[in-house]
């Protein structure tokens, strides 16, 4: 035989031997980077590393720890009432869940993608759209104007059901008449809720959730888990808790049988934001997810007015607040008159060692934290879909352990598909306990991360369409992603304290509603800011 | 050389030696296939790179398993299988490239199959042919060595000479048809050849040497047809003689001609004849420019192919034209092609002219240039993507581009075919502020076609007559245009937002009720 003839069929039976064993080789070629925020300075925390005497001294007006979206809105309060003795110090990860990145021209999120169009009360929120030019009029009218640019573009969402896409993410058109009956049943329930008040004329559920009726028998719910609420009422159908268990995981990083009743139902009876040119349901989303809220938000402030830094140690005393911090150049102390701690409550309560005495014991009242995987696909153009239904901005897997994908460049105003898209796949680490999560997550190989991240685009696009588009991932690992709200969070005694703070050191934190959303951090931001200007 | 029978030092007797010879050709022929198909492929389907390994690598593994199924021929056959298998393959390699085009014209579903199903099957074969004749020469007593090293070199040197001659000389100068076949027929010379050298070894020689001629003065006939044969293939697809086709990162271009009609098709999709375009390409042009006699700057989005460009320069006081198109590929085509150059008058070339190549949608988002006329010509809205083109929001930010006193005209689909189209076109515009006069002309091969004229004053009034030699419009014509008959009267529809897209379901909906 000769040699090129057998060059070529050595190849091809090489080939075919290694379609088996194609696992290891998915990802064959493609770079894969790993981004853990904040993972070392917090093992640094919790290992109680000592840490260097301070060499420098900064002093300011108030502190404000983290550059999240709660201390971003703490910052952008102060500097819009004129207050600008201020410093606001970056923390790990500046923007915090709102961060986002960039592939070869290409934005994406690399945390939050979305907000829904907001409520009535969230009027924090809907005042930042309005300075931003993204609510065009009427801010705080039931139904405001929206720039079309930010709203969601059609078609916005779809779903993988029984091997094909289906419009929509509730799949009513393709299940049996009593499971429809059932769908119909829960969605009309929901809508009901939306409108409820509670006995002190509160409605019961509300964004912000501290604006929520105090009636004690509506938040008798929280002593119970969604999951039981649904069994008694009668919720059964498959499809119905397929899809339930998909919004509770996309959420609240956990599934129902985990959260509280309460929360569960919060999330569908709280929203309930119109639009004048949106219909209900729609989302403001950008390329790169909600960080252009973030720098909106940093735009109102003086460039002296924040720094990059991490603080280590804050102290509170009769005379003000000391900070330990550190950056680049090495240790340094803030002191300042007052100080707002923006951080996630599991990183203040290494950081301030009081947390106790005021009324926060970190072992009974510290919301447990869903771990969570953002991966990005930098895609050399745009897979071939199967079927008619196009490729939508939300694509989600029904029945699927991942949180389907959103595509960066879908709000793009563009005459011809991009060259390159990025393809923005979300998951909960919901599977097991938050602490087994968080093990696998530290000692995972880029390997198996990728093909967690991929299971799904491999499922509906195929491992080798997919091998041969991407040109490179990332994974951002936030194994402390968000609170979940599990039953007895609404009485969480330690969440109430840190609300009602009003020394010199004061909380901002989307934790202190004990769940993770911009709106829950842009309240709590603003309230501590409001405290501040108060006096 | 010597001519030595049956020489110990393994030199060979003259018919072994042109047997050696054939190895070139069988060589040559070998390649040419791999290259038709690749090259046919990645012409047909587009991603040359993806279409050309594939090929490649299929082809090779074909050739592989063809030298293992050698094994199984019995020594006393192998001259004859060898015969076999030199018609089979210029039988099947000589008909590959224009069956597979036949296929491509009237079928498209099954015609990857076919391609590596053809291209496996010829693998095979070609496969099996080396083998084979070195175990002829062999049990000739050539010396294995000699023979080894000989057979090699002119497999090699054959697929050398054909992978120069396959770009340079025969794609270009033969196409693809003829090359199959001529290919075809150096196989069956083989064969023949062979066939009658060795005829003393040979049983059923009759037979087999009717076989071949048959063959032969089949792709022949084929080779002399080969050219109806395409054109036919290609009319079954365009209708028309293709005259130019290429496949860009972003479409594909087509070009055909009938006598003096020319062609220009995208993705299958026509975009102008030239008998009738300077009826489309006029009433997109004229009625705004002839109103805007102050105009000097004109930008035009869409429109690669320079005939709207053509109509805006006739006006001598536009001083500059921007032309705004995707793909380099139909600009360059355009302006450097004489014959279709000629049609668009040369208009990309002109100094006046400046031409970029990229998103119109980007483009307008990163510059901030002002223009006193701006014409959207894009295609229609047949996705979503295409949909965002013609939303209230590419309307605001042309508004941006626009001079106080300036106008936009939009390319708006047919008011005949597509009614609920056309008029959410109109209210796009005016839901994004401008005033709007929408009209119409008469296309013949597009039918009713519709145009919308954009202002942001109100108070336009149509030309009553034009300063720039027309072949279609006039007073008359144009007081026709800007009126509407009662059956194509406006409709009550939705304007188009990017988070509706009604748009696009409009004009879904239209066009599934017209029967083309």
């Amino acid at each position: 035989m000769q040699r090129r003839r057998f060059l070529g069929l050595g190849a091809a039976t090489g080939m075919a031997a290694a379609l088996p064993a194609c696992r290891q080789l998915e990802h064959l070629g493609i770079p894969i980077s790993v981004l853990r925020p904040g993972m070392v300075e917090g093992h640094r925390l919790r290992d109680a590393a000592p840490l260097p005497p301070a060499t420098r001294e900064i002093r300011t007006g108030v502190a404000i720890l983290g550059s999240g979206i709660a201390g971003l809105t703490a910052a952008w309060r102060l500097a819009r009432a004129g207050h600008t003795d201020f410093l606001l110090l970056d923390g790990p990860e500046p923007d915090g869940n709102a961060a986002a990145g960039t592939q070869e021209g290409v934005p994406h999120p690399r945390g939050a993608h979305y907000l829904p169009l907001p409520s009535l009360e969230s009027r924090v929120v809907r005042e930042i759209l309005r300075e931003m030019g993204v609510i065009e009029d009427a801010p705080f009218a039931a139904r405001p104007r929206y720039a079309e640019t930010v709203l969601v573009h059609e078609p916005d969402e779809r779903l993988w059901f029984e091997g094909q896409w289906c419009e929509g993410l509730l799949p009513t058109a393709h299940v049996d008449a009593d499971e429809a009956a059932q769908l119909h049943r829960f969605m009309d329930e929901m809508a009901r809720l939306q409108d409820t008040r509670g006995a002190d004329g509160q409605r019961v559920f509300t964004v912000p959730l501290a604006l929520s009726s105090a009636d004690p028998g509506w938040r008798a719910l929280d002593a119970q888990t969604f999951g039981h609420w649904l069994t008694a009422r009668g919720y059964t159908a498959p499809s119905l808790l397929a899809w339930l268990d998909y919004v509770c995981r996309d959420e609240y990083g956990a599934g129902p049988e985990r959260i509280s009743a309460w929360f569960g139902l919060h999330y569908f009876a709280s929203r309930g934001g119109h639009a004048a040119n949106a219909r209900d349901g729609s989302v403001l989303t950008w390329p790169d997810g909600l960080a252009p809220l973030a720098r909106h938000l940093r735009t109102s402030l003086a460039p002296g007015c924040q720094r990059a830094g991490m603080a280590w140690r804050i102290d509170e005393s009769p005379h003000g607040v000391s900070i330990l911090a550190s950056d680049a150049d090495g240790p340094f102390r803030i002191l300042a008159e007052r100080a707002i701690c923006a951080m996630p409550l599991h990183v203040s309560a290494r950081i301030v060692p009081d947390m106790p005495a005021r009324g926060f014991d970190p072992a009974r009242h510290a919301p447990p934290l869903s771990p969570w995987l953002v991966a990005n696909f930098l895609l050399d153009g745009f897979p071939a879909e199967a079927g008619d239904v196009p490729l939508a901005w939300d694509n989600v897997i029904h029945g699927s352990p991942g949180l389907g994908w959103v595509v960066a460049t879908h709000q793009w105003l563009r005459a011809a598909r991009p060259p390159r898209t990025v393809f923005t796949a979300y998951r909960a680490l919901a599977d097991r306990s938050p602490a087994d999560a968080r093990r696998w997550l530290e000692s995972a190989s880029a390997a198996s991360l990728y093909e967690m991240a991929s299971e799904e685009l491999r499922r509906v696009y195929g491992g080798p369409t997919l091998w041969r588009l991407t040109r490179a991932v990332e994974i951002t690992l936030r194994g402390h992603g968000m609170a979940c709200p599990v039953p007895g969070t609404l009485s969480n005694a330690g969440l109430g304290a840190l609300r009602q703070a009003r020394g010199r050191l004061l909380f901002a934190h989307a934790d202190l509603s004990g769940y993770s959303v911009f709106e829950e951090a842009a309240h709590w931001g603003d309230q501590a800011a409001q405290k501040i200007l108060a006096g | 050389m010597s001519d030595a029978a049956s020489s110990p030092s393994g030199a060979l007797r003259q018919p072994d030696r042109l047997l050696i010879l054939s190895v070139f050709v069988v060589a040559s022929c070998g390649l040419a296939y791999e290259l038709i198909a690749g090259a046919l492929s990645s012409y047909l389907l587009g991603d040359s790179v993806l279409q050309f390994s594939s090929i490649i690598g299929c082809y090779l593994f074909a050739m592989g398993v063809g030298s293992h199924l050698s094994k199984y021929v019995d020594d006393q056959d192998v001259l004859a299988r060898f015969i076999d298998i030199e018609l089979l393959v210029g039988l099947l390699g000589g008909l590959s490239a224009t069956l597979l085009f036949l296929l491509f014209a009237w079928m498209s579903a099954p015609f990857r199959s076919v391609l590596y199903a053809l291209v496996f099957a010829l693998g095979v074969l070609v496969g099996m042919e080396i083998p084979l004749v070195m175990r002829v020469l062999h049990t000739r007593q050539a010396s294995f060595s000699e023979l080894v090293s000989r057979v090699l070199t002119f497999d090699y040197l054959g697929a050398l000479v054909v992978s120069l001659l396959f770009p340079l000389v025969l794609a270009p100068r033969l196409g693809l048809s003829r090359t199959g076949f001529l290919f075809g027929m150096a196989n069956v010379a083989v064969a023949l050849w062979t066939l009658w050298h060795y005829r003393a070894d040979l049983p059923r020689l009759r037979g087999r040497l009717t076989r071949g001629v048959l063959v032969m003065a089949f792709l022949a006939a084929g080779l002399a047809t080969s050219g109806q044969l395409t054109a036919w293939a290609e009319r079954g697809l365009f209708g028309d003689e293709v005259i130019f086709a290429t496949t860009t990162p972003y479409q594909r271009l087509v070009v055909t001609r009938w006598k003096d009609d020319t062609r220009l098709y995208i993705n299958g999709n026509l975009q102008f004849s030239s008998r009738d375009e300077h009826r489309y390409h006029e009433a997109l042009v004229h009625p705004a420019l002839e109103s805007l006699p102050w105009a000097r700057s004109v930008l035009v989005l869409g429109g690669g192919d320079g005939l709207a460009v053509r109509e805006v320069l006739r006006h001598g006081h536009v001083e500059r034209v921007t032309l705004v198109d995707l793909d380099p590929a139909m600009t360059g085509l355009f302006s450097r092609n004489a014959e279709l150059a000629a049609l668009n008058g040369g208009s990309l070339s002109d100094p006046r002219v400046s031409v970029i190549n990229a998103d119109a949608g980007r483009w307008l988002e990163e510059h901030g240039e002002v223009f006193d006329l701006i014409i959207a010509d894009f295609p229609d809205p047949s996705s979503f993507g295409l949909g965002k083109l013609y939303s209230v929001p590419i309307y605001r930010l042309m508004a941006r581009h626009l001079s106080e006193n300036g106008a936009l005209v939009v390319q708006s689909t047919s008011p005949w075919f597509a009614p609920r189209s056309y008029w959410c076109i109109d209210a796009t515009l005016r839901e994004a502020g401008f005033h709007t006069h929408p009209y119409h002309a008469h296309v013949p091969s597009f039918g009713e076609w519709g145009f919308n004229l954009a202002t942001r004053r109100p108070g336009f009034t149509p030309p009553t007559h034009y300063s720039v030699p027309t072949r279609y419009l006039d007073a008359d014509t144009t007081r026709l245009m800007f009126q509407f008959p009662p059956d194509m009267r406006a409709l009550p529809v939705e304007a188009n937002h990017l988070n509706s897209q009604a748009l696009v379901h409009y004009f879904e909906q239209d066009w599934r009720n017209v029967v083309r």
